[in-house]
């Protein structure tokens, strides 16, 4: 198909150019002897000679397809590819505008040490040198766990893969952490405890079949753009229904057709009493439940993490379908609806929707749900859900959990990334670490079987003392971090080396030791790995500026400084292909087999499992998934090939409101920048169109302050303070006694005051819910 | 007599057995456990290359028979001005009151069909798109005059518009035509850019004549085609 629609395009336009150029000749030889034209003609065809290559996305986790213009080296426009299942040729304006990241006037190009307070520029392996060395000093004087790295879901697959390797495998630390802990931990810990699988079973093609969207806490109209407006395809064509489930009135309340408010903290509630409306209307899909689905409750009361070296281990016990039944008692829409401020109409109709047989439901949530002190458990209601309705694995019928960054899922998740993590399994399990430590040809024992700092407590370490040596990749923590003082002063103590691998000055190369300048994205050779499951290939289209080189080789480089020649054999032309076969053998089978390269070179991308030369749309259904091995549905993530149904209360959060601190502080994204900004800010179209942070009220609370649009407010929480302008009645509003910032801007920090609260089972911070005052300045 | 008793009676019989029916059947239903119906067919909805070449076509007669507004004519340059390469979305180059909205409730009200706009003394740009509702998934306003750092992007050169192969043949195409499939959007009215607007907009099969010259894929070059062994 691809193939014919090439030759097509290519023949057309070579006939054209033959015929112009034939006819051009045609008409001089006959009028003007010795004159001929075919150079002019040639240039008189329009100049659409721009060359263009596919890759997926910078930005964000739902993996559009665009095309790259390549004209004289540079990138010099974007276009949505039509032939991607993922967007259909229709892109965002952070997507259209992407190349332009790359061509920032302060780009760093040089490697920089700092020599008493001053940046110096060197030679790069000058610069890698001095990594290695310090590192092994640090690890003789304070050991292997005084070393860590830090990396992103903006990895490639490549760059997370060596990490671990050199990590994990050759020094022997699980001091391996990326910011995708900040953004969907709670995903992961709640798919491994429902499923014992991470990731959706599900696809995107799921949006064309559903009959109702719920949405969880997510402004999908901006932070998912694209997929919403297929979201939009299905409202106007179909009549699909989307049901926006919020804390803030936005853009995608708007167009939603019903909008339902609730108050921080109690979408634990109304999951449960949605599920008690199931089980007492008789809505439960018995034979689903009886068939593939378990009942398990876990400890309460189980802590918020915010002091040093907190520790939790969750002790799940089963339970019967009566018992399960006595608790959801205490979840009556009546009763909800005196905690979750949602009338219990709302929870009815909410209830009735994923209860009506002839609906296909699908949920998607992402950060509402997953910067939650109880993430994991909001994520298990949600599939608690589903599973009693069996509205699951089949088209249309999908809790879909979505993702932030480009390859949170490819490099995070997949490669695993994450302290207890390994590119298949996890450090605990012995089995794991055999297989791992075969493929990357270490001794069994250089893997530590028990994982050491999540991400925030790795940050504390560092503040401690613990962690000496930190180098960072591919991210922000210096804007990201919550509580950010505390983890911005720890950065600065003596004793402390941190090197950051960047493509622009931001905050946290402003506290770096060394500053190494990145390859980004198209400018070196990689993969991404979306929210659905697929993989995508990008080569490099330009060259990186001056010296900059990609992460994946500036950690081989320093792998080998260190003296492990033998594990990073790689060739510097062919790395990336070879690295990506390595990884490929960790995921062998049909569980979770990955395409070959040659595959996703030709098409865009491939969803693992990929079995046979196909890709696995719907997992756990015998119908669509060639892992199944028994009829109808198959959890194999679990050894009983059941999935769990979780008994998990409502808890409070653990900063409420009070008389000192009486408003919500609630912070998120806006449509026109990305994560921290440092590339989107530097896209004038963008930074144009949101050049800064501002705080949202509500306007009944802006009236009674006497606080309008522009006016500047001051927020202070037990951690600090800061001032910013007010937006009232802009991009979105709050309920009543919240205020939203988001959190883009490094000039306005507000994760300087943020609570730094953290779901106890997948160590996420929540971000979206601390007690501020507010007062107009 | 007896008849129309009868029939009466037959009436309420038949009234009676169609009650007892229509209760049967939703009793039996609602016994039904909860189930997920068979997959209905794929309502996968693509965005072909071809779709909406048509769509303004009843308005190509008006727009021929208008006359044309020399002095409020939008160019060429204004056009490209407006965004950061050849085939980038436009900027929104006015205010934008309400930011919450969606688009289609706000946005198309003026820029579906166009028109004069007293306020702005100009023409009303055509969305090709309007199916497009979350207009401001592509197209932002600016708000601030000052870059946060500088930038030395340089986007892909606008084509030329005189790419007739051919004194007097018929122009090419030169740009995508994903989102941009109604040509008479952009290429005819009052708020068309002068240089591009069509002499013709009665024929309102673009396509007929113009081809679509945008390379999407490499070059392979030239085709060659296998001779036949031929015995002489």
């Amino acid at each position: 198909m691809k193939e014919l629609e090439f030759n097509r395009v290519s023949n057309r336009r070579s006939f054209i150019k033959k015929m112009a150029r034939l006819s051009a000749m045609a008409a001089a030889a006959a009028m003007f002897p010795g004159i001929l034209f075919a150079d002019e003609q040639e240039r008189m065809l329009p100049s659409g000679e721009l060359e263009w290559k596919k890759a997926p996305c910078r930005f964000c986790g739902v993996g559009c397809g665009v095309l790259v213009g390549l004209e004289k080296g540079k990138a010099v426009a974007v276009k949505g590819d039509p032939a991607s299942p993922v967007n259909k040729g229709l892109c965002c304006v952070k997507g259209y505008h992407s190349v332009m990241a790359m061509y920032g006037k302060d780009r760093l190009t040089k490697p920089l040490v700092k020599k008493n307070g001053k940046y110096t520029a060197v030679s790069m392996d000058e610069a890698l040198t001095l990594i290695a060395s310090k590192m092994k000093e640090t690890i003789d004087e304070y050991g292997k766990d005084a070393v860590s790295m830090y990396g992103s879901g903006q990895w490639t697959i490549p760059d997370g893969y060596v990490a671990s390797k050199l990590f994990k495998g050759c020094l022997g630390t699980n001091n391996v952490e990326a910011n995708a802990r900040l953004c969907m931990a709670s995903a992961v810990t709640g798919f491994l405890t429902s499923f014992g699988m991470d990731e959706p079973m599900g696809c995107y093609e799921d949006i064309d079949h559903a009959n109702v969207f719920v949405l969880w806490g997510n402004n999908m109209a901006e932070m998912h753009p694209v997929l919403f407006s297929r979201l939009l395809d299905q409202q106007m064509r179909r009549g699909a229904k989307i049901i926006d489930f919020a804390t803030r009135t936005t853009r995608t309340s708007m167009a939603a057709d019903k909008s339902i408010l609730f108050k921080p903290q109690t979408d634990l509630a109304v999951a449960n009493a949605i599920c008690y409306e199931i089980v007492n209307n008789g809505w439960v899909n018995k034979s689903f439940v009886e068939k593939y689905c378990s009942f398990s409750k876990g400890s309460t009361d189980i802590g918020y993490g915010i002091e040093d070296k907190f520790k939790f281990k969750d002790v799940p016990e089963g339970i019967d379908f009566e018992a399960y039944k006595e608790f959801l008692k205490d979840y009556t829409p009546e009763k909800v609806q005196a905690i979750s401020g949602v009338s219990a109409k709302d929870i009815k109709y909410m209830a009735s929707l994923y209860g009506d047989p002839n609906k296909k439901v699908m949920s998607l949530w992402c950060m509402g749900m997953n910067q939650h002190t109880r993430g994991t458990w909001i994520n298990n209601l949600v599939y608690n859900i589903h599973l009693l309705t069996g509205k699951i694995s089949t088209p249309g019928n999908s809790p879909f959990s979505l993702t932030g960054q480009p390859s949170a899922c490819g490099t995070v998740r997949e490669v695993g990334t994450l302290t207890h993590k390994l590119p298949h399994g996890v450090v605990m399990n012995e089995e794991h670490r055999k297989h791992a430590a075969e493929i990357w040809d270490v001794p069994v024992e250089n893997i530590d079987p028990k994982p050491s700092y999540h991400t925030v407590e790795m940050f504390r370490a560092l503040d401690r003392g613990d962690i000496r040596f930190m180098w960072i990749q591919v991210t922000n923590p210096m804007v990201t971090m919550p509580k950010l003082n505390r983890y911005r002063d720890a950065t600065k103590k003596e004793g402390r080396f941190i090197v950051v691998s960047d493509i622009y000055p931001t905050p946290t190369t402003d506290i770096a030791d060394v500053i190494l300048p990145s390859a980004m994205w198209i400018e070196r050779e990689g993969m991404y790995g979306n929210s659905e499951r697929r993989t995508q290939y990008f080569e490099q289209m330009v060259e990186p500026p001056g010296e900059a080189i990609s992460d994946t080789w500036q950690i081989v480089e320093v792998a080998k400084k260190l003296g492990f020649e033998k594990q990073f054999y790689y060739n510097e032309d062919t790395h990336i292909e070879e690295i990506y076969a390595e990884y490929r053998r960790h995921h062998e089978g049909k569980k979770h087999n990955m395409a070959p390269l040659e595959v996703l070179k030709a098409q865009p991308g491939a969803m693992w499992p990929y079995v046979d030369g196909k890709s696995t749309q719907w997992r756990f259904n015998s119908t669509y998934d060639p892992a199944c091995t028994q009829e109808g549905f198959d959890f194999y993530g679990k050894p009983d090939h059941r999935a769990v149904i979780w008994q998990r209360p409502y808890e409070a959060a653990p900063e409420i409101p009070d008389e000192e601190y009486p408003f919500w502080l609630n912070t998120g994204r806006v449509l026109e920048h990305w994560h921290t900004g440092s590339m989107t800010r530097r896209i004038p179209v963008l930074h144009k169109a949101m050049p800064h942070a501002y705080a949202e009220l509500n306007p009944a609370d802006a009236k009674a302050m006497q606080v309008k649009t522009g006016d500047k407010l001051r927020l202070t929480t037990r951690r600090g303070s800061i001032e910013i302008p007010a937006a009232i009645n802009e991009r979105g509003v709050p309920t009543p006694g919240q205020v939203f910032v988001p959190f883009f801007d490094e000039n306005l920090l507000i994760n300087d005051v943020t609570l730094d609260a953290f779901c106890p089972i997948s160590k996420q911070p929540d971000y979206k819910k601390c007690a501020v005052k507010v007062e107009k300045v | 007599m007896a008849i129309k008793r009868l029939f009466v009676l037959g009436l309420f019989f038949i009234l009676i057995i169609a009650i007892f029916t229509t209760g049967l059947f939703s009793f039996q239903t609602s016994q039904e456990e909860a189930m997920v119906p068979a997959l209905s067919e794929s309502a996968v909805i693509d965005i072909p290359q071809e779709k909406g070449v048509f769509e303004r076509a009843h308005l190509a007669l008006d727009y021929s028979n208008m006359p044309v507004d020399e002095n409020h004519s939008r160019s060429l340059k204004t056009y490209y001005d407006n965004r950061a390469y050849h085939g980038a979305p436009p900027s929104i180059p006015h205010e934008v009151n309400n930011q919450m909205s969606m688009g289609g409730k706000d946005c198309l009200k003026c820029h579906e069909n166009g028109g004069w706009v007293e306020k702005f003394g100009a023409y009303t740009p055509v969305v090709p798109h309007p199916e497009k509702r979350n207009c401001r998934q592509c197209h932002v306003p600016a708000t601030a005059k000052d870059l946060f750092m500088g930038t030395t992007f340089k986007g892909a050169a606008p084509p030329s518009i005189h790419n007739n192969a051919l004194t007097g043949s018929p122009p090419i195409i030169p740009h995508a035509i994903n989102l941009r499939e109604n040509c008479l959007s952009c290429h005819a009215g009052p708020s068309a850019p002068k240089e591009i607007r069509v002499s013709h907009p009665e024929r309102v099969n673009c396509r007929q004549c113009h081809a679509h010259n945008e390379q999407t894929t490499i070059d392979i070059g030239e085709f060659t085609r296998k001779t036949y062994d031929t015995t002489d």
